[in-house]
């Protein structure tokens, strides 16, 4: 309960700022993020201090505008998902993107919150893979992704 | 052989091999006089006897790891190269290499991140004819003021169903190589699909680093180095994102996008 209320970003991660944005690394998962300027904004207040009402009060300061707690929510909501936060839970309260964006008005002064994840590459898979008929050790190798263990040892044609 | 502070040795069982090996090792690979390698590759040729009832393997390893195991010799020295390119690219701390094909274009380059067989060559090639210069069908290489440097090797072009390439090097095809590193102006994040139209849509720097990052041969093991330089890297780089249906098309529009220098901003 005093998780959700007050959410605390993890520190074991690598962060960058790209622009408004920022790439954050998750050393144990091997998981890269992108947080647009409202999710990053709200991860940096996660402090473990701050309710979620507090950090959307600091936003509105921040930005002088109205930043409804529905927003702040909705970010935690993703960087619980992406488990960028200590021991996140399920949020009280969980706002549908339909509802923040209600909330926010049309003229709204700040973008929704967005998270997109990668999953970071293996060496294998960051590389070109070898083609039918190539000799292989392991499946990984082949553009196929079947190499034939058993007689050949070739990758098998696709 | 050292190649980007990678250092790797190799040895044969035949002499008279070795001259047909160097053009396999890494661009930019110089002779290392170090003893101690990290990653020694053992070519065991077969003897050339053929007796009744055996075949004639070639076999290759890395450290003591059976790479390949064939009756060509020449598959078995295709091994060799693609796993001594992509050992370097992992290990290497000089530089992050991203899986990517590259060209050079009025003093930018132009990097086309993508995993295999989503068309990097072919829309390489097509940018080579166009008047692009040539840096890399394989890796895009970084260095730690963000700058990209060449990997200039043929361009493996596949040309049937069977994955099989063909290599041709730039000179075959008219165009020049790079030499000198550049500053990244352009991403382009792209997928083949038949007929599609090429109407790709700005992608935002964050977004676009992430797609790079999901390129990042070393990423795991260099998660600090990696976005450190991918960060350089984009500084004052656009990217764009979208289906394109044939290189040709897409290369054109590709090299008439007004640099990032003439006013075209990131999303």
């Amino acid at each position: 309960m005093k998780e959700r209320q007050l959410p605390r970003a993890r520190v074991d991660c690598i962060s960058r700022e790209f622009g408004d944005e920022v790439l954050v690394y998750d050393l144990q998962q091997d998981v890269g993020h992108c947080l647009n300027w409202t999710a990053a904004a709200t991860w940096r207040l996660c402090d473990g201090n701050s309710s979620p009402s507090q950090i959307a009060g600091t936003l509105s300061r921040q930005l002088s505008v109205q930043v409804d707690e529905s927003v702040v929510l909705l970010a935690l909501d993703q960087l619980a998902d992406a488990h960028l936060l200590v021991e996140p839970e399920v949020l009280p309260g969980r706002p549908s993107r339909r509802v923040a964006i209600r909330r926010m008005g049309i003229a709204a002064a700040i973008a929704l919150p967005l998270v997109t994840s990668i999953v970071a590459p293996t060496p294998a898979q960051a590389a070109s893979c070898l083609h039918g008929g190539s000799p292989c050790t392991s499946n990984a190798q082949c553009c196929s992704n079947v190499c034939d263990l058993l007689v050949t040892h070739r990758c098998v044609l696709g | 052989m050292s190649a980007f502070g990678v250092r790797a040795g190799v040895r044969v069982n035949i002499s008279g091999m070795m001259p047909g090996i160097l053009p396999l090792l890494p661009p930019g690979w110089k002779v290392s006089h170090r003893v101690i390698v990290e990653r020694l590759y053992s070519l065991v040729a077969g003897d050339g006897c053929e007796r009744h009832g055996m075949r004639r393997l070639h076999v290759l390893y890395a450290n003591s790891m059976r790479v390949a195991r064939d009756t060509s010799l020449n598959l078995v020295l295709e091994a060799l190269e693609t796993d001594l390119q992509r050992y370097t690219a992992e290990a290497t701390p000089q530089m992050t290499f991203l899986h990517a094909g590259v060209v050079g274009w009025q003093g930018r380059a132009i990097v086309i991140p993508g995993h295999s067989l989503s068309g990097k060559t072919t829309l390489v090639r097509e940018m080579l004819r166009l008047g692009a210069t040539y840096y890399s069908d394989e890796f895009g290489v970084i260095d730690d003021s963000g700058l990209v440097h060449p990997f200039v090797r043929p361009l493996g072009i596949r040309e049937d169903p069977s994955y099989a390439q063909t290599k041709y090097t730039a000179k075959s095809l008219g165009a020049a190589s790079g030499i000198k590193p550049l500053p990244m102006g352009m991403a382009v994040i792209c997928k083949y699909e038949a007929g599609a139209q090429w109407q790709p849509a700005p992608l935002s720097r964050g977004q676009g680093a992430l797609e790079l990052l999901a390129n990042s041969v070393a990423v795991r093991s260099q998660p600090h180095q990696t976005l450190r330089r991918l960060q350089k890297l984009v500084t004052h780089a656009v990217f764009i994102k979208g289906t394109r249906g044939e290189a040709r098309e897409a290369a054109a529009s590709i090299l008439n996008q007004p640099c990032p220098d003439k006013g075209l901003e990131t999303a």
